[in-house]
């Protein structure tokens, strides 16, 4: 048969498991809620705003209204003063509910109660430290219970504070000497980030290129895995391999069908991302198109050695799972890899979704070029060649033992 | 004439099972070929390999001309496979079905129109073309499954238990379905358990029991030289009374092909 038949026998076959995934009502419903249900939980668990700034009003952090307490055991009128400033600036960043207490001994108990997370103590001693050119000391307990947010609280209550204090010795140094600059002395060095990208950056810049690769890769992998085992079950593959066609055609117009699905899954992630979550594509569409498209085919082998090895779909499907899972966490997706030992990330790296991430990432957030992303096309294409060589063999040879 | 079907020594073994056994059998132009066994006996593994669906172990076949080892594109052209399971999708409609294989077959526009139009006419669907194939009866599954097999118009048709399991009409209708199809010359493999279908319907059959063939001839032959009233007898005469323990054989194909 000539290559033009099996070119167009392909595209039919894709055509058909199209049409087929579009009758499947509810099927095709879950396929389109997958990705929303999925950013849209990210959207929610992770902060949208990446870079802290108190000034106005953004906060890295992905908490809000964390309750804390007060006692003011001191006295004097720089004591009063200061908790108000700090209860005004909790309250702008909305980060701290602040209450007050009338001692210590009472706010401990609800902490122990899990009413609080935290208690600052401004103690006795405090105005006249301070009156006397001493440095004053304010101490803050917090609810052990919970580590993690306990040390992103501690971190938020000490910054505040070290606001206040720089801008009492800024005052202090205005009142010495009118002449020099106030903030030179106070600090005299600060840190200034500069983004590679003009404006600011935010975790769904890191999160939706994981996720569109994620979605292209694994759901072209069950897809391809379930729909040649469907037919496989049903009888219908004998149907098709009874036909005068190549086992590429059968697998080419498979595999085609299922990026498609991919591809679409793919942009509702990119869509939701840049809709709501102020996600901006700063790369090359086409770089991106390339990127997904070999990210699809380097896993196309591995769908096709599982699913014609399993007996069963359901088989077929537990073995993907099975790749599927740790994939998500091991290659860069969800979180940074660097937050893993070191063999994991090894292990990360040897697979290919870690380069199909790496890439979209890089094209979207950093507006690499062609030569940029040289190393993960070569990944990509290097898997893609290696397994499909092995793939299309073992498949009409599994399919017709 | 050339034989339509020659079997050479055609041998399937599944780890080492042996499914079939060093057959070798002739099928004429234009003939009803029936292919008799009981379960387990090896027919169907005959019938995919000679579709070129499973490879033989040993031996080969030439159908149609072609050798199935060296030439199975040349084969898969010429013939016509009616399995034991439906190969239909049953989201998509009757037209739907018809259209996505006769497209494999490299049929395409108003040739392949025309031809699922006297295709639907033929076995009276013409009406329900465009319901999803889910929702018919069995009878009409069954119709429309043979005629997909039909959609090139092969020369060789094979039909694995078309009659199983349907209600007296459809098995009428399906057996004069096959008796047009001779008419028109084509050459058919039929396989049933119904020895009344084999014997109204074949000019030759051949029963085969533990992958080998241990009968070939016409029906009528047959029943002369076993001296039995009827074909069922022979069949029994030959295969013994007493029920197959062909579950073994069974569990083992099973365990290999993994249903």
């Amino acid at each position: 048969m000539s290559f033009s038949n099996n070119f167009k026998a392909s595209l039919d076959i894709a055509l058909k498991d199209l049409l087929y995934f579009w009758r499947m009502k509810m099927l095709f419903i879950t396929f389109l809620m997958l990705p929303v249900i999925l950013m849209f939980l990210f959207g929610f668990m992770f902060p949208t705003v990446g870079t802290s700034n108190v000034y106005s009003g953004k906060i890295a952090s992905p908490y809000y209204n964390i309750p804390v307490g007060i006692v003011i055991e001191d006295g004097g009128e720089i004591a009063y003063n200061v908790a108000n400033q700090f209860k005004q600036l909790a309250s702008s960043t909305r980060l701290l509910k602040v209450k007050d207490f009338s001692s210590f001994e009472v706010a401990k108990e609800k902490i122990v109660a899990g009413e609080l997370k935290g208690v600052i103590v401004i103690p006795n001693g405090f105005t006249e430290a301070l009156k006397s050119n001493r440095q004053a000391v304010i101490h803050v307990t917090m609810d052990d219970t919970s580590s993690q947010l306990s040390s992103v609280v501690f971190s938020q209550i000490s910054m505040l504070f070290k606001m206040i204090s720089s801008s009492i010795s800024v005052s202090m140094i205005k009142n010495i000497d009118a002449s020099i600059d106030p903030s030179f002395i106070a600090e005299p060095i600060v840190v200034e980030r500069k983004n590679l990208i003009a404006g600011t950056t935010s975790t769904f810049e890191f999160l939706a290129p994981g996720f569109m690769a994620l979605n292209i890769v694994m759901g072209t992998l069950s897809g391809l895995a379930a729909a040649i085992a469907r037919e496989k079950e049903q009888g219908t593959m004998d149907g098709i391999l009874v036909a005068p066609i190549s086992s590429y055609a059968i697998i080419t117009g498979k595999v085609l069908a299922q990026t498609i699905r991919g591809m679409i899954q793919a942009f509702i992630v990119l869509g939701i991302s840049i809709a709501f979550f102020g996600v901006r594509i700063y790369g090359s569409f086409f770089l991106m198109l390339l990127i997904m498209f070999l990210g699809v085919s380097s896993f196309i082998g591995i769908g096709i050695i599982a699913t014609t090895l399993a007996p069963e779909q359901e088989t077929a499907m537990t073995l993907i799972m099975l790749f599927q899972i740790p994939s998500m966490f091991i290659c860069n997706i969800l979180f940074p890899i660097e937050q893993l030992p070191k063999w994991l990330q090894i292990i990360g790296k040897m697979m290919p979704l870690y380069y199909a991430a790496d890439g979209l990432r890089k094209i979207i957030v950093l507006n690499a070029s062609f030569n940029q992303i040289i190393w993960d096309i070569t990944v990509l294409l290097l898997y893609s060649i290696i397994t499909l060589s092995v793939a299309i063999p073992l498949f009409r040879k599994a399919l017709t033992r | 004439m050339d034989p339509m079907i020659i079997a050479e020594n055609l041998t399937k073994k599944f780890n080492g099972f042996t499914a079939v056994d060093h057959i070798s059998f002739k099928v004429e132009k234009g003939e009803i070929f029936g292919f008799l066994g009981p379960n387990g006996a090896g027919k169907s593994t005959t019938i995919r390999m000679l579709c070129t669906l499973t490879k033989p172990t040993e031996g080969t076949a030439i159908v149609g001309g072609y050798d199935i080892i060296k030439q199975p594109e040349q084969v898969r052209k010429v013939i016509g496979l009616v399995a034991e399971k439906l190969i239909l999708y049953p989201q998509l409609t009757a037209v739907e079905n018809l259209k996505f294989f006769g497209k494999l077959y490299g049929l395409r526009g108003k040739q392949l129109e025309e031809r699922i139009k006297e295709l639907l006419d033929m076995v009276l669907l013409t009406r329900f073309k465009d319901f999803p194939v889910g929702g018919y009866s069995s009878g009409m599954r069954q119709r429309l499954n043979i005629v997909r097999g039909l959609i090139h118009d092969p020369e060789i048709i094979f039909l694995d238990e078309p009659t199983a399991m349907l209600d007296p009409q459809s098995v009428q209708f399906i057996r004069d379905l096959i008796k047009n199809l001779k008419k028109n010359g084509k050459t058919i493999v039929l396989t049933t358990h119904i020895m009344e279908e084999a014997e109204l319907l074949s000019d030759k059959v051949g029963i085969i029991d533990h992958g080998k063939i241990i009968a070939l001839d016409s029906p009528e032959n047959l029943k002369r030289k076993y001296n039995c009233a009827s074909l069922h007898e022979v069949f029994l005469e030959l295969t013994g009374r007493t029920l197959r323990d062909s579950a073994s054989n069974n569990m083992r194909i099973g365990v290999i092909r993994g249903f």
